[in-house]
């Protein structure tokens, strides 16, 4: 129908219909009516604030006073500012072992739940719970079970005889990284065990009769049928989980510990609240921004290319 | 390492010792899984009827007689009702801007013919990609401007206007799933774009919207970091402020705490269990299509 609708618009023998009425039936108009809403919306919260942040973040400004043009001046801060640098390499380490952790976590995850045969509604529900519950919640939830002093996790190690283990998790600067890693990790494996189980269940089972009858044992068939068979799987939970954990875990570093001790576990992203927040420095704070941004993107497309060529080579 | 095999493949040998050795890995792997996703759960509701010095003395178990007087407790220090009020207007606010702004324009991307269709679509996809955490400075800058800090109604739009992408790209593919005899029929009939969008392709586009709306809720609901940003006044603020407030401001009160955490997750929770199959599904939307 669009097609024959575009063609009589075009064809030249309609020379009595008035423009207005033309314009009217033409899908090019009613395509725009169609689309301005959203064309607001997005030229006002997301091109607006994109462009004039950049131009911001050539500026040195408190938010109040004239803004300063100083070309690079923020940029060429930011490769010296040893908080921002922690902040960028605690960002690398949240990025690494989270994706890690939630890709073979949730493998493993999806593996048991394929293998299980009765409740199965009721135990992919219950994987699921933490996806749903907010960050702040979560956080808040684990904050008590971190508790030195109360917490579950110290009364358990007490309760199993390692007493000696116990600690404040989030207030020793060498584990309050990891413990807040936990937490994220925690919250999402359910959302990439759901996501590999739905890839599991692509796989004919006749791949597994065959290699059986082959000979093939468990640990062959894991890493010779569906390993290959889940590499596209593999390839969007790993971006899904390599640009969430970037950007996404202000709420849950703020809520744990906001960036304590000592920046033990600052983040780019909370590094950048306080600059703009605590210290007034907008443009400084929209630099950090950008900054970010330009890693996660080449970091994202350095993936895409790389498993791209993988995905190829099987 | 369990072996994979597709759901309801029968076991390979019944009653063999390897089997049933097999069977216990998965039971106490299970165990481990369920013990560490729902217990700290179970224990805020338990935390949450005990007294204080309960809480310090029986760590672990069910509260000895549940105390339901912490939750009125919490409710009125929290300052829940507001709370509540506040997020519950935003959340609708912002999905009810959403659809009115996602549907038309993803089904003019979907069955539409116009030029610079593809630009378009690309822009769509493009700022799929770009997180609105890194825009969070400008954008702050942007809403002083417009005048809308500790504004309910002005979060809202932005709200709208960052999970926009994403579903339009949802509504899109599901609006190109749909069949085009329909519409060539009611065109036939003398029918209008509108009327068509109106009248036919939304009564069938309906579980993509609930997937858009399921999505959208999680977003909205649970955010923290733009209400932050954003709502910066006591009465303006939503559930996940005030429960970082109270816990920042109370810290000493960890049972009338569990209890605000219950009262506020406790909601959600039931919402996910009644339309499970719609919350994993509007929560994976995006991979599955990708």
């Amino acid at each position: 129908m669009a097609v024959s609708a575009t063609l009589t618009s075009k064809s030249p023998a309609t020379p009595r219909v008035s423009l207005a009425r033309r314009l009217g039936r033409s899908d090019g108009f009613v395509a725009a009516m169609m689309m301005l809403p959203a064309g607001i919306l997005f030229a006002l919260f997301f091109l607006w604030p994109f462009i004039s942040g950049f131009w911001l973040s050539f500026h040195r400004w408190d938010g109040f006073s004239d803004p300063r043009f100083i070309g690079f001046g923020n940029y060429w801060r930011l490769m010296k500012d040893g908080v921002f640098l922690l902040a960028l390499k605690n960002s690398f380490i949240f990025v690494v072992v989270s994706i890690l952790a939630k890709n073979v976590l949730g493998l493993a995850l999806a593996l048991l739940l394929n293998r299980v045969t009765y409740l199965r509604g009721f135990i992919r529900a219950s994987v699921f719970v933490p996806v749903t519950i907010s960050f702040v919640a979560a956080g808040l939830l684990w904050a008590w079970i971190y508790n030195p002093v109360f917490g579950l996790l110290n009364a358990g190690l007490d309760f199993v005889g390692l007493a000696s283990w116990k600690r404040s998790w989030l207030g020793d600067a060498n584990v309050a990284l990891y413990a807040v890693i936990v937490v994220d990790v925690w919250k999402w494996l359910g959302f990439h065990a759901v996501i590999y189980l739905a890839g599991l269940q692509t796989i004919p089972s006749e791949l597994y009769e065959a290699a059986r009858i082959d000979g093939a044992n468990a640990r062959r068939r894991f890493w010779h049928i569906t390993l290959p068979l889940m590499v596209p799987v593999i390839f969007i939970n790993t971006i899904l989980s390599l640009s969430g954990a970037f950007v996404r875990n202000f709420d849950i570093v703020h809520v744990l510990t906001q960036g304590g001790p000592n920046h033990a576990t600052e983040v780019v992203i909370t590094a950048m609240v306080k600059a703009a927040f605590t210290n007034s420095q907008m443009g400084y704070a929209a630099a950090m921004g950008y900054a970010l941004f330009v890693l996660v993107g080449a970091l994202c497309a350095a993936l895409v290319y790389l498993l791209g060529r993988t995905r190829f080579k099987v | 390492m369990a072996t994979s095999s597709t759901h309801g493949a029968p076991p390979d040998s019944a009653g063999s010792f390897s089997s049933m050795l097999e069977r216990i890995g998965i039971c106490a792997a299970l165990a481990i899984v369920l013990f560490q996703t729902l217990y700290p759960l179970i224990w805020v509701l338990f935390g949450s009827l005990k007294t204080k010095s309960e809480l310090i003395n029986n760590v672990w178990g069910p509260p000895t007689s549940p105390v339901l007087d912490n939750y009125i407790q919490a409710w009125q220090m929290a300052e829940m009702g507001t709370r509540i009020v506040n997020s519950v207007t935003v959340t609708v606010l912002s999905l009810a801007i959403l659809i009115l702004v996602v549907t038309p324009c993803s089904y003019a991307l979907a069955r539409l013919r116009f030029p610079g269709r593809n630009i378009v679509t690309g822009l769509v996809v493009g700022s799929m990609l770009v997180p609105p955490q890194v825009l969070a400075i400008p954008l702050f800058m942007v809403a002083r401007d417009l005048g809308i800090i500790n504004s309910t109604v002005g979060i809202s739009f932005i709200y709208a206007a960052s999970i926009m992408p994403l579903s339009i790209f949802i509504m899109r593919s599901f609006f190109m799933s749909l069949p085009f005899d329909l519409e060539d029929a009611a065109r036939v009939d003398g029918a209008g774009r509108v009327a068509i969008l109106v009248r036919i392709m939304l009564p069938l586009a309906r579980p993509g919207m609930a997937l858009i709306i399921i999505f959208g809720f999680i977003e909205v609901w649970n955010d923290f970091f733009l209400a932050f940003l954003l709502l910066r006044q006591p009465e303006v603020q939503t559930i996940p402020l005030g429960l970082v407030n109270f816990f920042q401001q109370y810290d000493s009160m960890w049972n009338l705490y569990f209890a605000a955490l219950m009262i506020t997750t406790l909601p959600v929770i039931l919402l996910f269990v009644l339309m499970q199959r719609q919350f994993i599904a509007g929560l994976t939307a995006g991979a599955v299509k990708a």
